[in-house]
């Protein structure tokens, strides 16, 4: 009994002696990373900047809102230098809760063009998601395809796949159709594409291209890495994106990208590493890695990405997705798009 | 040696004794009858200082134990035993353990003595590794007396020990019993609702009957 | 004496407090000012979700409570082909995740998974939305939460098993008789504890939900802090889930009735003997059970783990191991303790009202979304923090934000309930002469406690102790907020994967998990059998 006891209570000791030296080694010299980009996607990049700096980068995983609001609790205290995420919205957010400090440097000026970035100079992209339309080439003739409004159209009944409106890059997307077209145009396409669902909006991109696959549905929206991994896996899947609204706004894109915080306690280090990743470098890693398409310009994509060929982005600040995010989800929880 | 004096137990307003006074002289056995309800466990209880009542006193060997209904003396220093109808034996304690939880203070030793002397004054050598499921009822209420017999209380207090037995068994143990505690020579208290089994079992009976107790 | 009660029954008192601090600053969100949000939820998501989480409720509720009878009754009662191993069998299925089950079921049910395939070009069968409606949603979480009910309806059997026989012979009843007259209404609490778990857990789940798109009151609370990033309105939700919870247990207790004690006589005797067809019958059904809940998903795990074990295989998986395995068995230390602390027999008289209120209250974070249970206790922080700082002390966040105390206090609050009414089911059959003949025998508290009450219990803590083993090494949202760097646990490595889409990466980990759960529920399963 006793010694079950003692090795408990050594084991406790431990642990929060454990617990709290890691706090402390986080906060000197090491550049110390929140990131909702997922570990096995920053890990490589991370590496490799040590190697060819021999500064450390500690990181922490987590979801993007519990991060911010981890970070605004922590105030003075946080051990965070830079935070990074994966949707304009939430770094849009992030930058109206005062935890970022502006110190985008000249060099990611010139790495990254300015509608990826934020006009206070609080965060900049890294990374490039086009969310577009993918169809079946069994099914559908491409010339019927053209927009994403036009996926509201009645050809398309009982044939459309959707992902959840509780993704943030669904979300995303319609703030952007809101802006493009305005909230009654906006209204109009959710409530179409609601109708012309052929199932329930699925959890997952790679459900909805499964669904098409399957037969279940011919078109749905994803983010092109998605069909990226599954062309990996399968190149002969007969699925194929197809580029909207190259005639109007051009496509959606969404970014991942990161900013340094206002106490930051080794912002030199921090932006070292921001420029470093906003290098050509760190953005053909980010490519190969994720499919994802550079957010610097001067650097080409991943070899399977840019086989799908150029298209049009839509050049739209990224801050008003942020913006528009709460109106459209609003506008998608009122047509019952789940 | 024992005193019970002017004892009021009531439940909701409800008197079920009232004025109840007992007197008991050293080895005496005696049997308290009453019919259910009628509160004669509830004065063992009090006794014991398991429970409370509205006026009363309990003295032991002239040390006082409860005063005004309420208990001085907590019932783990009262050198007091009991016995209870559902045997009680603890159910993850073998027989010895069992009947040598209230002399821990003892050597090893001293309680394989003790232990085996109140198995053989029970009847029941070589049982001590046995758990009480394995015992029938009539053994587990003989191990039952012989825990309570260890601490050598100076009082028993039986509460319907027999009840739960059935009536082929129950005469053979009642006498028994009543043997072994006058080789104990402990001073007891049987409570029970059979005259019959008091009759055997007692030097003394006594029978609640309006709130009171009367010595017949 | 009194006084000591009164003394004892502070400090039991501020224990239970502080488990339920989280809970009280998720409550204390209505004293904040209203926000609009409500009226937009109103018209929108509340009409929907109130009537889909009734639906799911009280189907789980109905399926878990059957088949985890069914399947306690026929492996204690009735001897069949293959019911030994059957026996434990049926409790694997704890250690798999219920969103990885949920993923699993998906993958190979929904439109495009192998058995609609199947079913599709060969019988020609039209394939369906099995995400439509409430059906496969409310199976998916009955195969999931099952051995809840069936953990501790069986315990139950086996307690009763002695008397059943008896009142059965003595009526001359046929096995089914005896199922329904005598041993479902003795086991009525056990199977009604097991019930509240599952419901609570149903209400709190998230994952399952998420993956099959379905409404319940956690898509509400995700949209206020997702969306809006209302965490007011989340937390004020959230409390709403409180309150349900609140007249559950309401009802449970009901339910137990005045059913309290039983005797705890071992049984020796035989059970039912269940002889040629209906035994292989019975064989069938339960080995059902057992593939679709466990084998079934497990193979699919397999298969996936063996196509990247190459690529996605190091040595940090070591390290999320370990955080598994050091969290796991310090959270469950901590809240088995102070269940059993809660617990003890000596508590139920003595019990003024407000302690009893108060521990119930501690055991409601059961029934709290991990994350808003996170975040409010780190706003709880904060609080305090600014308290001292107004008293001129210091701020105590740095200490505790990012740290493992953080962490374990969050597991104790969020899985208190399981490893209470697991040990309080316990202590509740410990009859109170017990503590007499104890106290007569000239034994101090600390020994009753001790000797008597803790070794009487432990069945009941060691029960307790297996949930919430389990239930600590699968919790995400928590876990996923508040660790501290270097503290990434299996869950975390499964979620991380499996969000981007990288099923058969996160297979790794999730046959971690299971390997784990089997360990944990080996290790009880010895410490059970010890003794009794």
């Amino acid at each position: 009994m006793n010694s079950k006891h003692s090795l408990a209570l050594s084991l406790i000791v431990s642990t929060l002696t454990m617990g709290s030296i890691t706090q402390i080694q986080a906060a000197t010299g090491d550049v110390t990373v929140y990131s909702s980009r997922k570990e096995h996607l920053i890990k490589p990049l991370f590496e490799q900047f040590t190697k060819q700096t021999g500064i450390e980068v500690n990181y922490l995983t987590g979801s993007g809102g519990d991060l911010i609001e981890r970070l605004k609790l922590e105030g003075n205290n946080t051990p965070a230098d830079i935070f990074m995420t994966v949707d304009a919205g939430d770094l849009w957010y992030a930058g109206t809760q005062d935890i970022f400090q502006p110190v985008i440097t000249e060099t990611i000026k010139s790495n990254i063009p300015s509608y990826l970035r934020d006009p206070n100079g609080l965060w900049t992209g890294l990374s490039v998601r086009a969310r577009t339309i993918v169809y079946s080439t069994d099914r559908v003739n491409e010339s019927d395809l053209s927009t994403y409004g036009d996926l509201a159209s009645s050809k398309w009944n009982k044939k459309l796949c959707l992902r959840t409106s509780k993704k943030i890059y669904t979300k995303s997307l319609v703030a952007s159709i809101i802006h493009n077209r305005g909230v009654d145009e906006a209204s109009k396409i959710i409530d179409g594409w609601v109708n012309n669902l052929a199932a329930v909006p699925n959890a997952k991109d790679s459900h909805v291209m499964d669904a098409i696959l399957a037969g279940q549905c011919d078109v749905g929206l994803v983010n092109t890495y998605y069909f990226g991994h599954l062309i990996e896996k399968n190149p002969d899947a007969p699925l194929k994106l197809f580029w909207a609204n190259q005639d109007t706004s051009g496509v959606h894109v969404n970014v991942s990208g990161a900013g340094i915080t206002k106490n930051a306690s080794n912002p030199s280090g921090a932006t070292q590493l921001l420029e470093w990743l906003s290098s050509a470098e760190a953005q053909a890693i980010y490519g190969s890695l994720n499919k994802e398409y550079p957010a610097n310009q001067n650097i080409d994509s991943d070899d399977i990405v840019s086989s799908w060929g150029d298209f049009k982005q839509d050049r739209m600040n990224l801050s008003i997705t942020g913006e528009l995010q709460a109106d459209a989800v609003k506008l998608m929880q009122r047509l019952g798009y789940k | 040696m024992l005193r019970v004096n002017n004892l009021k137990i009531s439940f909701d307003d409800n008197h079920v004794l009232d004025g109840f006074n007992l007197q008991l002289e050293s080895g005496d056995i005696f049997a308290l009858l009453g019919d259910s309800g009628s509160g004669k466990s509830s004065a063992l209880r009090f006794i014991a200082g398991l429970e409370n009542a509205q006026l009363g006193s309990v003295a032991l060997d002239g040390n006082n134990l409860s005063d005004g209904g309420s208990h001085s003396v907590k019932p783990e220093l009262r050198e007091v035993g009991m016995v209870f109808q559902d045997y009680a034996l603890f159910p993850h304690m073998t027989v010895f353990q069992n009947i040598s939880f209230g002399i821990s203070h003892l050597s090893k030793k001293e309680k394989i003595t003790k232990v085996q002397s109140l198995l053989d004054l029970i009847s029941l050598e070589g049982i001590e590794k046995k758990y009480p499921h394995q015992l029938s009822g009539g053994e587990q209420q003989r191990v039952s007396l012989a825990r309570s017999l260890a601490t050598s209380p100076k009082l028993l207090l039986l509460d319907e020990p027999f009840s739960s037995l059935d009536k082929s068994n129950r005469d053979q143990l009642v006498r028994e019993v009543r043997d072994i505690l006058k080789k104990a020579g402990v001073t007891s208290i049987l409570v029970t609702h059979d005259e019959a089994e008091a009759n055997t079992f007692a030097d003394k009976i006594g029978k609640i009957e309006k709130k009171q107790l009367l010595i017949s | 004496m009194k006084d000591a009660f009164i003394k004892s029954n502070f400090w039991i008192g501020l224990l239970a407090f502080s488990v339920a601090f989280p809970i009280f600053v998720v409550g204390s969100s209505w004293l904040l000012p209203g926000s609009e949000l409500w009226s937009h939820f109103a018209q929108t998501l509340l009409p929907e979700l109130v009537t889909s989480t009734f639906i799911l409720l009280v189907g789980v509720g109905v399926g878990v409570s059957i088949l985890g009878t069914v399947l306690a009754y026929l492996v204690v009662m009735v001897e069949f082909p293959g019911r030994s191993w059957l026996e434990w069998a049926l409790f694997l299925p704890f250690g798999i995740p219920a969103y990885v089950l949920a993923f699993v079921y998906l993958g190979v049910f929904d439109y495009s998974g192998y058995a609609q395939v199947w079913l599709r070009e060969y019988l020609g069968i039209p394939g369906f939305d099995i995400r439509s409606g409430h059906w496969a949603i409310i199976l998916t979480f009955i195969l999931v939460f099952y051995p809840y009910v069936y953990m501790m309806a069986r315990a139950s059997f086996k307690r009763q098993k002695i008397q059943m026989i008896e009142a059965g012979k003595m009526l001359g009843a046929k096995p089914i008789r005896v199922f329904w007259k005598i041993s479902v209404p003795l086991a009525r609490p056990a199977i009604a504890a097991g019930l509240l778990v599952t419901l609570m857990e149903t209400l709190a789940d998230f994952g399952v939900v998420s993956l099959f798109n379905y409404s319940t009151f956690t898509t509400a609370i995700y949209s206020a802090w997702g969306d809006f990033r209302s965490i007011e309105v989340a937390a004020q939700l959230a409390s709403l889930l409180v309150l349900v919870s609140f007249f559950l247990i309401y009802f449970e207790r009901k339910a137990r009735g005045k059913a309290k004690y039983y005797s705890s006589d071992v049984s020796h005797l035989k059970a039912y003997y269940a002889k040629g067809l209906v035994g292989w019958i019975i064989f069938f059904f339960v080995f059902g059970v057992f593939m679709l809940s466990f084998a079934m998903p497990l193979l699919q795990i397999l298969i996936w783990s063996s196509e990247v074990f190459s690529i996605e295989w190091s040595k940090r998986y070591f390290n999320y191991f370990s955080s598994s395995g050091i969290l796991t068995f310090l959270a469950t230390a901590l809240t088995v303790t102070v269940a059993t602390i809660l617990a003890l027999p000596s508590r139920r008289k003595s019990n003024s009202k407000t302690l009893q209120i108060l521990i119930r209250f501690s055991t409601l974070g059961y029934a709290l979304p991990g994350s808003v249970m996170a975040v409010g206790l780190l706003y709880g922080v904060q609080n305090i923090s600014s308290i001292s700082i107004y008293f001129g002390g210091s701020s105590i966040n740095h200490i505790l934000f990012g740290s493992v105390v953080l962490l374990l206090f969050a597991y104790v609050s969020r899985f208190l309930a399981i490893a209470y009414n697991s040990s309080s089911a316990s202590s509740e059959q410990i009859k109170p002469v017990y503590e007499h003949s104890a106290r007569l025998l000239g034994a101090s508290r600390w020994r009753l406690i001790k000797e008597v009450y803790f070794p009487m219990m432990l069945p009941g803590i060691l029960a307790g102790g297996l949930l919430v083993a389990v239930d600590v090494m699968k919790e995400l949202p928590a876990t996923y907020l508040l660790r501290p760097f270097g503290w990434d646990t299996l869950a975390i490595r499964v979620f991380e994967l499996s969000s981007e889409g990288l099923y058969e990466r996160a297979a790794i980990p999730a046959l971690m998990m299971v390997i784990f759960g089997a360990i944990i529920m080996l290790l009880f399963n010895k410490l059970d059998s010890e003794k009794y």
